[in-house]
């Protein structure tokens, strides 16, 4: 007994690494957010404590709000589009199709390439000179201001995003479609239902925690979408895309306010954990019966 | 369907309406080394660097943690477990500011270092790593103890080996996130020589306002390493992806 307990406790050698590491490059970081959110800084003069100004600020500046709101429309609509989509596709292919493999290793690749390259082509393509908006023109006889409107700039933004991830989602879905055994479709069959009763009454509500799953990892990941508006906009026009990451970003490296940055970045994360906590509920109960 | 539709490679190429594909093809490649000011080659090098040794160290991290946390009872175990796990939900975004002041203080500003330890940072690895060293039965652990062997010795002998599936998903997938990560870099990296590709493509084509195809070269080139993998292993990406996704 004594022996064992013993090469037990040896465990904790193997964790102490990550543990540590962790603590200081993750942890550490985290706390000193809150910490410097209470500060004056920049990086130049002394730090000065200003209390919680820089939240008072942060509450009435319109800047800030905008961003946030941004950020929340970019990331579900992105989220509503790309489940529905891949979904929908991950159903498709269930299906004997011509050349399969292929369409769906196309849908995927995007996946893998990296943000800011998919940014600088979609940038080209969406130039008014660009492939779309001569496609457009030609269809539709208008040409559309992909980057430069207002209004459309955050549409171009979430086209991106949902062609970028949908792959991932889709083989996600098509892996969730697998695991429910085809006996269920096959009683059913038997008794007569039409495709659209199985799918309403069997595969969707057997892939509710494979939804849930997109939808919240879908959610942390668009909510941190940074590269592309970097590239492609700059968080204009008129600040129509500056999602949070961005504000972030040139609080602290443009603008050299640390601790507004900071603030900000408070928000942020409280945001999310506030999300992923309620998501984590929604979760358990769902998969309590 | 413009999801459909792209095959990356030949659609990049075949973007600009006005000009003449078969004769700038080469041209925007060969070109890149004009831009003096520009070291691509040593960007990619970079990039390499970086890629290889975060994924390294987060496979060391998460393949270790994930062992002790699965394999071992000890004191406050669940606890320590819970607090690695709770870092998946700070996101980096909120963070980079007071990393970026740690990472100064250090004294790894413009290093590798720099890049590579917070880039190698995965709870989830963890977790992945966690619940996949449960499926190795104790008792293999037990007999290899009874025959005098080492804990470090069984680790590295007995149950890194069967936990190959799941280390080659942690390294595929997070070789494609460190590769394609672009606001650390910004960060951290001020001097030309340390930049990564993303950092290198975003400044790029920052710098001019209408796009060149040059860009779109450097763009190209900055994914094929990631398709070439992507094709020699695509099988292994869904597996790698409903192992990781589905848990």
């Amino acid at each position: 007994m004594k022996y064992n307990e013993k090469i037990q406790k040896k465990g904790f050698y193997f964790v102490l690494p990550t543990l540590i590491i962790y603590g200081i490059f993750l942890i550490y970081p985290m706390l000193s957010a809150f910490h410097y959110s209470f500060y004056k800084w920049n990086m130049i003069s002394e730090s000065k404590y200003v209390g919680l100004k820089h939240y008072i600020r942060m509450f009435g500046d319109r800047r800030f709000w905008n961003s946030y709101l941004t950020t929340f429309h970019f990331t579900f609509i992105s989220i509503f589009i790309i489940i529905i989509l891949s979904f929908l596709l991950a159903l498709l292919f269930q299906e004997k199709i011509m050349l399969k493999n292929f369409f769906q290793s196309s849908i995927f690749v995007p996946v893998i390439l990296t943000m800011v390259a998919i940014a600088v082509v979609w940038q080209f393509m969406f130039q008014s000179t660009g492939v779309l908006s001569n496609i457009f023109l030609d269809i539709f006889g208008i040409n559309i201001k992909w980057l430069t409107s207002k209004s459309v700039a955050p549409y171009s933004m979430i086209l991106v995003n949902v062609w970028k991830i949908t792959g991932y989602y889709m083989i996600i879905f098509i892996a969730g479609l697998l695991n429910i055994p085809s006996i269920y479709y096959e009683a059913a069959k038997v008794d007569g239902t039409s495709y659209l009763q199985r799918l309403f009454y069997i595969t969707i509500p057997l892939m509710k925690n494979t939804f849930i799953l997109a939808f919240v990892s879908g959610v942390i990941f668009s909510f941190a979408a940074f590269p592309q508006q970097y590239v492609m906009t700059e968080g204009g026009p008129a600040r129509s895309t500056e999602v949070l990451a961005l504000l972030i970003y040139k609080q602290a490296f443009e603008f050299t306010k640390f601790g507004y940055s900071s603030a900000i970045s408070v928000a942020f994360f409280l945001t999310l954990l506030v999300f992923s906590l309620i998501q984590f509920r929604i979760f358990q109960s769902e998969s309590n019966y | 369907m413009v999801v459909s539709s792209f095959k990356p490679t030949s659609e990049v190429l075949a973007i600009p309406v006005n000009i003449l594909p078969k004769n700038w093809q080469i041209d925007a490649y060969t070109n890149l080394s004009n831009y003096t000011e520009y070291d691509f080659t040593r960007y990619f090098i970079n990039s390499f660097i970086v890629t290889f040794f975060a994924v390294l160290l987060a496979v060391i991290l998460c393949t270790t943690a994930g062992y002790g946390f699965a394999k071992y009872k000890f004191k406050y175990n669940n606890l320590i477990f819970i607090i690695v796990l709770s870092t998946i939900m700070i996101p980096f975004q909120a963070i980079v500011v007071p990393l970026f002041i740690l990472m100064k203080d250090l004294g790894l500003q413009n290093s590798y270092l720099g890049l590579i330890i917070p880039e190698s940072l995965t709870a989830f690895g963890v977790f992945l790593m966690r619940q996949f060293f449960y499926s190795i039965p104790d008792e293999i652990i037990e007999s290899a103890r009874i025959d005098g062997a080492s804990e470090f010795r069984i680790f590295w002998t007995i149950s890194v080996p069967m936990a190959k599936t799941a280390i080659f998903a942690l390294i595929i997938f997070h070789s494609q996130w460190v590769w394609n990560l672009l606001l650390w870099p910004l960060i951290i990296i001020s001097s030309p020589e340390m930049r990564t590709i993303p950092q290198a493509i975003a400044l790029f084509s920052g710098v001019y306002f209408t796009p060149y195809p040059e860009q779109l070269a450097i763009s190209v080139l900055g994914c094929l390493p990631l398709l070439v993998i992507f094709m020699f292993l695509s099988k292994n990406f869904t597996k790698g992806i409903t192992l990781t996704g589905l848990k």
